[in-house]
């Protein structure tokens, strides 16, 4: 590839005003397809293996302590009489935040035309729908009797009929949870159409052809293909918007609704949603991090883009941050010795280490992304990252746990301890979470190879290295 | 349900049933039958339960209820179906039957409940003139002792099963043996009884065997109120406590509302006169002196914390002060010998007799069982001299029965003086006084032979032992406290083919009729005459009406009583290092013959809230003294350190518990745990008190010392908070606020929300509007004492299972209905309220607008109402609720044994078969052993489902009763259209169970039904109104009537004083300024109108 020289003169910003790219200086986009699709059709690496064969182990662990639940019984579980929720929900709800990234990033992002989405959205609504996945495993399996399920769904019977109870936020949430999981999954496959379609015309092997030629859907770049593609696209974000604040507003009515001090809180709903905002980035982060020096894309996931989620998760953050202070104004402004009780208890009762956990990862640590140091320190930002995932878990807990653990009468108060079957139950869903993970790393483009053309500086008419020209490449 | 038994009816004339065994015996073939008694197949009973066998022996008890029973029962029939239904049986309908439950030296009066020929429930039998339908939590869970799979099935010989007609022989030739010897070398070693059959059998045999010796051994024995009484008054009387008509009642250590014989007529007659209905009525006051925490000084008003030692100083310093006018000079002198130990409570003792003598004869002192004799000889002095003889005490006619103690037998047995000893009942190998030696004691007997209801200790070193028969099981009699006769007649043939006691007497005896239906018949021939009719009546009402002891004018024999004062030997004063010891009576296993008994075991301590085992309870000061730590509430497991108690160089390790409000250094030891051979259930719970517990030291022991072992221990409570931090759950008021302001409860609310309206109209406000009913519950807790009977009658009405310690511990118990225990004060001497917790049935459930299946809704007539088999268990229901009244089932625990609870189907094997294969080819079965899951199915009551695992369940407010009710008035209402149920016809378990009458159930719709009047009452209030859920389910505030001259007087309740430091005053509120439930006020309308 030449150096390609303009004769015109560059009408510039000064270079201190000059945004940074959003991805760097890159060798053109054939350069860029063979990068990405190199990662599928490179050789299996080494540490893909050493991550894949112990996330199937853990699976499998899932499975098996999965099994184990339901045939014998949710007492295996460390629940007890006011604690009927623990970790089951906890983690749910867990999961389910951090399948909002994705989703914010592919759809909001994509509306509001925040074009540096592009390098990460795939991965991002990737990470969206394994995480859902995992969530969705636990609002099943945490009930007494599994196989009655079913009965969740609304479905003409002859019982009657007998319909589910529309007044239970439990009914909502199977709504929503089930239609956010269909629009995202819908959404992501949308815009993998395009680059299943350059995986199929590089294949070199008649197994691959056939498999990416059956996903493609025939697609052949055609303008007509292009054309619906962008509407069709545009149309799935605008559903799919929406989707991102109810969800999380939903499972936050799994609790606002209920009568518990803690959990009966009206600000619960854009709480949550910022919370799980602000959990999925802090995903994303612990994902792209390793990922992109792992595959060596580090010009793709630039420093740019690093800095950016760290801003987003800086705000959300405070988001969260304020959240929390509003809920202790609340509990001692209202007067409701219950409601006091509760709050003083999150800090001070016999789960405080939860509730300081939760201000100092969740309020605390993200006032650390102020500083542009801190956000170029890609150290840094993964265990920040990390202590963003464990703040929401203790959130989580200690809304779950903190609440019911002490409420209105002194004599049911008790103490809740998750059981091993718990724990492994919970580390088994890193299994499967990792386990789809890893394959969409191994099968599918984890960058939207056509978007991230878009927007290097080549697609930039107006960039000395952009505009179509004559004898080009393209 | 009204339980009251079908009329008797007429004799019928035509020879269509067999009417009675004088008719039957008419028949030669027949009366071999009865000579023999035992049809072919009865080694059968000797061989392992199968479920044919079982369905043999329920059809048998048809037999056997036709052989025995007179026009109320059902006729001889045998195992084919009916050709021709018998009277008054329609199939699936229960019947009842009037029986008794015989206890140590009483009975409780009892109305059985049958299933198709299996008892399932008991109930107080209503037309008892003492207890009025009144039973206690070990009534309550006899039943299930029934059904208990562990207790004897076999006769044996040694370790050898045998046959029945064995075991029979080898008493024909004790008999015969006895006979030559006239007795000689023959002993019995009896339980008490108050049975006129035993007592006139004793008679018949000692006649016959004159030289036979009889002895009687409880591990605690109530005999000592008789003994003091007959000792000071001259005759042989026991007194019986009118506690109602008392003004003011002082307690010397007596736990008359827990672990006293006949507690539950106690806390009925307790509780009738504390009930308050206005202001300007009046309660009584109740003082108790007492060491351990008890359900009595849970109750008092005020209450003196003192080593149980001590109680003989303070009963004879109250004694000066009330004698200071009459009593004998001798005796006076002898108390001011006894009374210098008081000194440290001079003011309280005075002001209490000043209290006493104010009572104008309507005063009494009760004296508790582990007191010695010169405390209730005292106690006795006192209400002598106070003028409460007939009005608050009366003294019945007692003879004495004349037996030696284990004592003497022990004596005799050292002394090679017995040959054949024959133990009726009892265990004393596990609960003999350790000094005995009971183990090598017995074998000194050539053959020992034992009727029992276990394979026990005392099994292992029989030469004999035959099963004993149920009391649902049997023939006999007894008398209750009154000494009222009552019957006690079976409602199911033997089970396992058990004998009585008096069969074995008799046949011990050598006597001709043997058989325990003519025993007993003979027996009332004696008591009523040779009526027929009598008998039949006897027979239906379960008490022969007018037959209680005669009332005895006494007279005070001063020098008796000074003699016993003057022989009174004062244990010392407890101090650090010789600390005092307590052994009582365990509020839930007894002396320990209910230890088998899960629903007993699983029962929440009334005090302590322990399940499971007991503890060795500590005062706080003791255990800091001792280094022992105490747990941390705040854990999740109730971690507690061992101790090593040392007594008399005997030793007795178990748990430590610090219990508010014990006596310092005391330690209070329950008797009846730590059982070697028992039961599946019993096994491995608690230690053996009896080990450290010697002749002379049966109650009280001096100079144990405590030592910690090192070592920590797991302990199952049902509530680990017991503080009710100052919020308004129980409310309490002394009686001067409440003359001054009768609606204090109400002042105490929260506020509630402005409306409590809904936006749209609920759809269910019309059909409610409609229906003839509206289902609600008043408990008052100034009558509720915390007894715990309607538990264990809520857990045999409703099915309930038990979970096991491991469960227990993990905060997953079902009981439906839960007393809740607060303390407040002072850990050292707190006061104790009790609520009993159970579903609310709350007009606007939180817990129904969660559920996302409908599993929980809400019926016309207002009952919060559990749909079983639409339950998926999201479990958000009891998360919504705020009481915490439902219960989930977090594991099959009707179908697994509570040991293989974790066991998973899928890799699991039953009788080395996959649990899943076994699963696969019949559903319904367990995984139980075999004999154990066919018995507990019959315990069940068939008109409640029996949840499986991964359900939510809670209290229905007995709503099979309801309907039942319900049903019966509609078939009666016929065209009339009447089918409102009449005021009282429904109880609910709990409140038929409750001695208190603190639970009343009705119609609120109805304004002059029990339950309106009593809403309408201005102590009602619900909890937790503020969260305008609007329960059906109201209390009526606690009143504590605490004498203002008292130094320990408190101007206020201190769980009032918690709620007020939190910066909260009661309100004076108007009268109907404030926002109430609809249906409430509308009843509060009708009770005024």
């Amino acid at each position: 590839m030449s150096e390609p020289t303009s004769k015109l003169p560059v009408q510039a910003a000064p270079i201190e005003l000059e945004r940074e790219p959003l991805v760097g200086d890159l060798h053109g986009p054939g350069w860029l397809s063979d990068k990405i699709a190199g990662v599928i059709e490179a050789k299996t690496p080494l540490w893909w293996w050493c991550a894949f064969i112990p996330s199937l182990v853990l699976l499998g662990m899932c499975g098996t302590c999965i099994a184990y639940l339901i045939s014998t019984g949710v007492g295996v579980w460390g629940l007890n009489h006011p604690i009927m929720w623990g970790w089951a929900i906890i983690n749910f709800v867990w999961w389910i935040g951090i399948g909002h990234a994705g989703t914010l990033i592919s759809a909001i992002l994509f509306l509001l035309r925040q074009r540096w989405r592009t390098s990460i959205n795939r991965a991002a609504e990737a990470m969206t729908i394994f995480a859902v996945m995992c969530a969705g495993t636990y609002p099943v399996i945490h009930i007494g009797r599994v196989w009655f399920g079913w009965w969740l769904m609304p479905f003409p019977n002859s019982n009657g009929p007998i319909w589910p109870q529309f007044r239970s936020p439990l009914m909502w949430d199977v709504f929503a949870v089930s239609t956010y999981f269909t629009v995202s999954l819908l959404f992501w496959y949308m815009g993998l159409i395009p680059d299943l379609a350059v995986m199929r015309d590089r294949s070199k092997t008649k197994m691959r052809k056939f498999a990416y030629g059956l996903f493609s859907l025939g697609w052949t770049g055609s303008n007509r293909h292009w054309s619906n593609y962008e509407k069709a696209y545009l149309l799935l974000a605008g559903l799919s918007t929406p989707l991102v604040l109810s969800v999380h507003s939903i499972v936050s009515l799994d609790f606002a609704v209920s009568q518990l001090p803690g959990w009966h809180t009206t600000i619960f709903p854009p709480y949550f949603v910022a919370g799980a905002v602000y959990s999925g980035f802090g995903m994303v982060l612990t994902l792209l991090i390793p990922l992109r020096s792992m595959l060596k894309l580090e010009q793709v996931i630039t420093m740019r883009h690093i800095d950016l989620m760290c801003k987003v998760t800086l705000g959300v953050g405070c988001i969260v941050s304020y959240a929390y202070g509003m809920e202790y104004f609340i509990a001692w402004y209202s007067g409701n010795p219950y409601e006091k009780s509760t709050f003083w208890n999150r800090l001070f009762g016999s789960y405080w280490w939860g509730g300081w956990l939760m201000i100092t990862c969740n309020a605390m640590v993200p006032q650390l992304f102020w500083f542009k140091g801190i956000r170029q320190n890609l150290v840094i930002v993964f265990i920040l990252s990390i202590l963003v995932n464990v703040g929401m878990w203790a959130e989580r807990f200690v809304i779950v746990v903190g609440s019911l653990y002490h409420e209105f009468l002194p004599s049911n108060w008790s103490y809740y301890m998750p059981t091993k079957i718990d724990v492994l139950t919970y580390v088994g869903t890193f299994g499967l979470f990792f386990t789809f993970f890893l394959l969409f790393i191994r099968f599918v483009p984890l960058i939207a190879i056509s978007e991230v053309k878009g927007v290097t500086p080549q697609a930039d008419p107006h960039h000395p290295l952009g505009g179509a020209k004559p004898g080009g490449h393209h | 349900m009204k339980t009251i038994p079908p009329p008797c009816p007429e004799p019928d004339s035509g020879p269509k049933y067999w009417r009675s065994l004088d008719h039957l015996a008419e028949n030669q073939e027949f009366r071999r039958w009865v000579e023999n008694e035992f049809p072919s197949g009865v080694n059968e009973m000797a061989d392992p339960v199968s479920r044919r066998h079982f369905v043999q022996i329920m059809s048998a008890s048809f037999l056997l209820a036709g052989f025995g029973l007179t026009g109320c029962r059902r006729p001889v029939e045998t195992i084919l179906p009916f050709s021709k239904a018998p009277e008054n049986y329609v199939h699936g309908k229960p019947q009842f039957f009037a029986t008794a439950m015989p206890t140590r030296g009483s009975a409780i009066p009892l109305l059985a409940k049958s299933n198709d020929g299996r008892p399932t429930k008991v109930e107080g039998n209503p037309q008892h003139p003492d207890s009025n339908g009144a039973t206690d939590r070990f009534a309550q869970a006899s039943i299930l002792g029934l059904y208990d799979p562990d207790r004897t099935i076999h006769f044996r010989k040694g370790a050898n099963t045998t046959t029945r007609e064995e075991g029979l022989s080898a008493l024909s030739d004790l008999a015969g043996q006895a006979k030559t010897k006239q007795g000689a070398g023959l002993s019995f070693l009896l339980e008490q009884s108050s049975s006129p059959s035993r007592a006139r059998l004793q008679q018949a045999v000692s006649q016959k065997l004159p030289q036979a010796k009889w002895y009687s051994y409880e591990p605690v024995d109530f005999s000592i109120h008789r003994q003091a009484a007959s000792a000071v008054l001259g005759k042989p009387v026991t007194p019986y406590f009118k506690l109602d008509a008392a003004k003011v009642i002082v307690s010397l250590d007596c736990d008359f509302i827990g672990s006293e014989e006949d507690s539950y007529i106690h806390i009925r007659r307790f509780a009738k006169g504390r009930r308050l209905v206005k202001p300007t009525d009046t309660m009584s006051r109740l003082y108790v002196v007492e060491g351990l925490y008890t359900l009595t000084g849970a109750n008092a008003d005020h209450r003196l914390r003192v080593a149980p030692s001590q109680t003989l100083a303070i009963a004879a310093r109250l004694a000066q002060e009330v004698l200071k006018q009459s009593g004998a000079a001798d005796f006076s002198a002898s108390l001011a010998t006894l009374a210098g130990a008081a000194k440290a409570n001079e003011k309280w003792i005075v002001e209490c007799a000043k209290d006493l003598l104010a009572s104008g004869g309507q005063g009494v002192v009760v004296a508790g069982y582990t007191q010695p004799l010169a405390v209730h000889v005292i106690a006795t002095a006192i209400n002598v001299a106070l003028g409460s003889v007939g009005k608050t005490v009366d003294y019945h006619a007692a003879p004495d029965a004349e037996l030696g103690g284990i004592a003497e037998l022990a004596q005799a047995l050292n002394a090679g003086q017995v040959e054949n000893l024959v133990i009726v009942g009892g265990n004393p190998v596990y609960n003999a006084p350790a000094d005995l030696d009971w183990v090598k004691t017995q074998r000194k007997a050539k053959n020992v032979v034992r009727l029992g209801y276990y394979e026990d200790e005392t099994f292992a070193v029989s030469d004999w032992h035959l099963p004993l028969a149920h009391y649902l099981e049997s023939w006999g009699d007894a008398r209750t406290a009154d000494g009222t006769v009552v019957a006690v007649q079976p409602l199911i043939e033997p089970l396992f083919g058990g004998i009585t006691e008096l069969e074995v007497l008799a046949r011990v005896g050598g006597l001709d009729k043997a058989g325990p239906y003519e025993i007993v018949r003979e027996t009332f021939r004696g008591i009523a005459g040779a009526s027929e009719e009598s008998w039949k009546k006897f027979l239906h009402d379960g008490f022969l009406a007018d037959s209680a002891s005669p009332r005895v004018s006494v007279q005070m024999d001063w020098s008796a009583a000074t003699k016993v004062i003057a022989d009174a030997k004062p244990l010392p004063a407890p101090g650090q290092g010789k600390l005092e010891v307590i052994f009582h009576r365990d509020y839930k296993l007894d002396d320990g013959r209910f230890n088998n008994n899960g629903w007993l075991l699983e029962l929440p301590d009334p005090v302590t809230k322990m399940t499971w085992e007991n503890v060795i309870l500590l005062s706080e000061k003791t255990a800091k003294d001792l280094g022992v730590e105490s747990h941390d509430p705040e854990r999740a497991k109730v971690m507690t350190q061992r101790v090593k108690v040392t007594l008399n160089g005997r030793t007795v390790e178990g748990p430590v518990w610090i219990q508010p409000g014990q006596a310092d250094d005391t330690v209070s030891l329950a008797l009846g745990y730590g059982r070697e051979k028992t039961g599946r259930v019993g096994k491995k719970c608690g230690y053996n008190a009896y080990l450290v517990r010697a002749t002379g030291g049966l109650y009280l022991a001096a100079g144990a010392s405590v030592a910690g072992t090192g070592e920590s221990h797991q302990l199952a409570t049902t509530q680990h908070h017991g503080s009710m931090e100052g919020r308004p759950i129980i409310r309490e008021a002394n009686m001067s606020e409440f003359q001054k302001n009768p609606r204090f409860a109400k002042g105490m609310n929260m506020e509630a929300p402005p409306s409590s309206q809904p936006l749209y109209p609920n759809p269910l406000d019309e059909l409610q509007k409609k229906a003839t009913h509206a289902w609600g519950m008043s408990i008052d807790l100034n009558s509720c004492v915390g007894c715990s009977a309607c538990v264990v009658a809520c857990q045999s009405e409703n099915n309930i299972p038990i979970v096991g310690k491991d469960q227990v511990a993990r905060g997953r118990e079902m009981h439906w209905i839960r007393i809740d225990r607060y303390y407040a004060g002072e850990v050292t001497d707190p006061q104790m309220v009790n609520q009993p917790m159970l579903c609310q049935h709350c007009e606007s459930a939180p817990c129904e607008s969660v559920c996302p299946v409908n599993a929980t809704v809400h019926d016309e007539e207002g009952l919060n109402v559990m749909v079983y088999n639409r339950c998926v268990g999201t479990r958000y229901c009891s998360n919504n609720c705020p009481y915490k009244v439902r219960r989930f089932n977090y594991f099959d625990f009707n179908k697994r044994p509570l040991d293989r609870l974790y066991d998973s189907p899928l890799w699991s094997k039953t009788d080395g078969e996959w649990e899943l294969k076994r699963w696969f080819k019949d559903v319904d079965r367990s995984s139980r052993p075999e004999d154990e899951w066919e018995l507990l199915k019959l315990v069940k009551n068939p008109d409640v489902t029996v949840r499986m695992r991964g359900v939510m369940e809670k209290c229905s407010f007995c709503v099979q009763r309801i309907e039942q009710a319900k049903i019966a008035q509609k078939v009666k209402a016929g065209p009339t259209g009447d089918v409102e149920v009449p005021d009282g016809t429904i109880q609910t378990a709990c409140q038929q169970a409750c001695p208190a009458e603190a639970i009343v159930f009705g119609n609120i719709k109805d304004p002059n039904s029990r339950v309106s009047k009593l809403k309408a009452q201005e102590r009602n209030y619900s909890v937790l109104e503020f969260l305008a859920t609007r329960p059906r389910l109201t209390y009526l505030a606690r009143v504590r009537n605490p004498n203002p001259a008292m130094p320990d007087y408190q101007a206020m309740p201190l769980s009032l004083k918690e709620w007020e430091e939190k910066g909260n005053e009661i309100e004076g509120s108007e009268p109907h300024a404030e926002h109430e439930a609809g249906a409430e006020k509308k009843a509060e309308k009708g009770a005024r109108e």
